[in-house]
């Protein structure tokens, strides 16, 4: 393997193509274990300071783990979205007919009884959207339905989506995760640590408006998107990351960006012992050298696993971290792994950033990359 | 089955709309209309009432509108029979076939199906294989072999690089959903297994696993949806073809899987990487 990793060498290792029109961010709002606001987030996540606590809001006495990140009480979920979309498009400007002419693109876990498409149907009627769709494809749903608005758009199909997601914590998935040994005893998430020990789950309610580009500057530009299939596991990633490698590749190849231009990477970082080992090899052969060098952290231990909320929870977090110019921590960190090789942001630091990437990972093999630029 | 949904100029699909549904479809406006009318006969009950709130308080006239207590959550979860929709049995309910894609719909955004499969297929067809490492629900087995006969009858001249897999539910795995909800609600305990089959994803990565599907994975709730997301990838060099598969739940589980490729699918060019080969 080169020095350049398969990204470096593209377009030679990237089929990826896209429309010519620019996609840019021009909204944004999000819910978290911190509360409303992307603020909140992104002063815990700058500071390192974690959303971790004993879970209240049902009862864990029979599970091997008691924590999660969770907001104070029992918000729900149809509330929480119209707020997050409301306050996106009244931050993009939005007006009513805007929004008649825009689609919503949802990513919520499945409805069994009301069907996900009725539900994500609801929430675009109360919004006054033409018409919504919703992805359910676990922890890249949120990230798949980005990418594919913005193909939508850089081929000039739609001038806007409004992409928005929401996972609260709730009894049923926690039971789950448990009974699946994947959740962390010790109530932290230590994404690439020595002795970490799973993931942890976390709320999350976002909304983000996409639009193609005009002379008013965004909050930032959707600059490239990769997607791939590992092919190799109903919920194990290929242990060398070569999917996930894939997914970044096509991502820069789409925003002619090469790997040294990419100033932080927002890792998909469950902080379980294979998936992050799998992660940093797909790094070092997507990026090649760069990949040691690069700043790197998985915010999930500040913020925990939304599930299909959480890539766009990440895409936002990363874009402030953009324009703020510093580097969200990977908190939880007790010591190095050799499977982890990689710079991760142990303390507090400022970063004029270009370019930022948001990785994302769901099970069935599932990669997404997007790659955020400065406005 | 007639259609209702139309192709505008630019090719793509127009989603019906409130102006041109039936009025007793109109309860979830944006979402297309399919073959599968008794579904949304079901939703309208519900929806119908939450259509006439107050814009005041939109959050809670949502259908289904969720709230983190599982208490709340736990009737909610359990799938209703049919007979308890009063209006969805003043309607005869036709014994609708569901469909991933007709040819028309794929033709209109440049595509051509050259394989197919439904379950069931045959009144042979009521308990699926088993599918090791998936228990107790219909669902995902259902999902593997219907998606195995599709993958079993493509052309070996269309044999791709990149097959990209892209499911269709609106309702997913709800025999696991509903065992889960009944579990948690009386403190049991859950087998493990259970733990990663309750996302489509599950499934689709075993799909791609056997069959080396190396395309990108999507799960969607629409088959509309999911058939424009399918051409899209492929317009975009993220695989060269893709399988819909559309799979529903309910008093009769049903799936459809189409394998779709370009309606000028050249043969890949071997002096280029194929997209999805693993340097």
């Amino acid at each position: 393997m080169s020095g350049d990793g398969i990204a470096g060498q593209a377009p030679r290792t990237s089929r990826a193509r896209r429309g010519a029109t620019e996609v840019v961010i021009r909204g944004m709002s999000v819910f978290s274990a911190f509360g409303p606001g992307v603020d909140a987030l992104a002063e815990a996540a700058f500071a390192g300071e974690t959303g971790f606590a004993p879970v209240e809001r049902f009862d864990v006495a029979g599970r091997r783990a008691k924590a999660a990140a969770v907001a104070p009480g029992s918000p729900e979920l149809a509330r929480e979205l119209i707020r997050a979309i409301d306050e996106a498009c009244d931050e993009a400007a939005l007006s009513r007919q805007d929004r008649a002419d825009c689609q919503l693109f949802l990513a919520i876990h499945g409805d069994p009884t009301l069907g996900a498409d009725a539900f994500a149907a609801g929430i675009a009627a109360a919004c006054g959207f033409g018409g919504a769709r919703a992805y359910t494809s676990a922890c890249v749903a949120a990230s798949t339905a980005v990418a594919d608005a913005a193909a939508l758009i850089a081929h000039g199909r739609a001038e806007r989506v409004v992409i928005a997601a929401g996972y609260l914590v709730d009894a049923d998935q926690y039971a789950l995760f448990d009974a699946g040994r994947a959740l962390a005893p010790d109530g932290r998430v230590r994404p690439f640590s020595a002795g970490r020990g799973g993931l942890l789950l976390g709320d999350a309610v976002g909304a983000i408006v996409l639009e193609a580009a005009t002379d008013a500057e965004p909050l930032a530009r959707l600059a490239g998107w990769g997607r791939s299939g590992d092919a190799y596991h109903v919920c194990k990633p290929r242990p060398d990351g070569l999917g996930l490698a894939r997914a970044i590749a096509d991502a820069l190849h789409r925003g002619t960006v090469q790997p040294t231009d990419v100033g932080y990477i927002n890792a998909h970082g469950s902080g379980t012992k294979q998936s992050d080992a799998a992660e940093a090899a797909g790094l070092r052969a997507a990026l090649g050298d760069a990949a040691a060098k690069i700043p790197v952290s998985s915010t999930k231990s500040i913020h925990g696993q939304a599930l299909e909320a959480g890539a766009l929870l990440e895409l936002i977090l990363t874009v402030a971290a953009l324009r703020a110019g510093r580097l969200p921590l990977n908190a939880g960190y007790l010591g190095p792994d050799d499977d982890c090789a990689l710079a991760l942001v142990l303390e507090p630091a400022a970063a004029d950033l270009g370019y930022a990437l948001t990785l994302n990972v769901a099970f069935g093999g599932a990669n997404t990359a997007l790659l955020v630029g400065a406005p | 089955m007639s259609q209702t949904t139309e192709t505008n100029a630019g090719g793509l699909e127009q989603k019906a709309t409130p102006q041109n549904l039936p009025s007793d479809l109109t309860a979830a406006p944006g979402r297309a209309i399919t073959a599968a009318v008794p579904q949304q006969l079901d939703r309208s009950a519900a929806a119908d009432s939450a259509a006439a709130e107050p814009q005041a308080d939109r959050a809670s006239s949502l259908p289904g509108a969720q709230v983190a207590e599982p208490q709340a959550a736990h009737p909610a979860a359990a799938p209703k029979p049919q007979h308890d929709h009063p209006t969805a049995e003043a309607a005869p309910a036709p014994a609708a076939i569901i469909t991933a894609a007709t040819p028309l719909q794929a033709a209109a955004l440049g595509l051509s199906i050259v394989a197919e499969a439904r379950w069931p297929e045959s009144a042979h067809d009521h308990t699926p294989p088993n599918l090791p490492g998936f228990i107790l629900s219909s669902f995902s087995p259902i999902a593997a072999e219907t998606a195995a006969r599709c993958l079993s009858r493509r052309p070996e001249a269309a044999r791709p690089s990149a097959t990209a897999i892209v499911i269709a539910t609106a309702r997913g795995d709800r025999q696991s959903a509903a065992h889960v909800a009944q579990t948690v609600a009386a403190s049991g305990i859950l087998g493990p297994l259970l733990f990663f089959q309750s996302v489509p994803n599950a499934v689709a990565g075993h799909i791609a696993a056997r069959w080396n599907l190396t395309g990108p994975v999507v799960c969607l709730a629409d088959p509309v949806s999911a058939l424009e997301t399918a051409a899209l990838l492929i317009e975009d060099g993220d695989a060269d073809q893709a399988i819909l598969l559309h799979i529903e739940q309910g008093d009769r589980d049903q799936a459809h899987a189409v394998l779709l490729q370009p309606v000028d699918a050249r043969p890949v060019d071997a002096a280029q990487p194929p997209p999805g080969a693993h340097p």
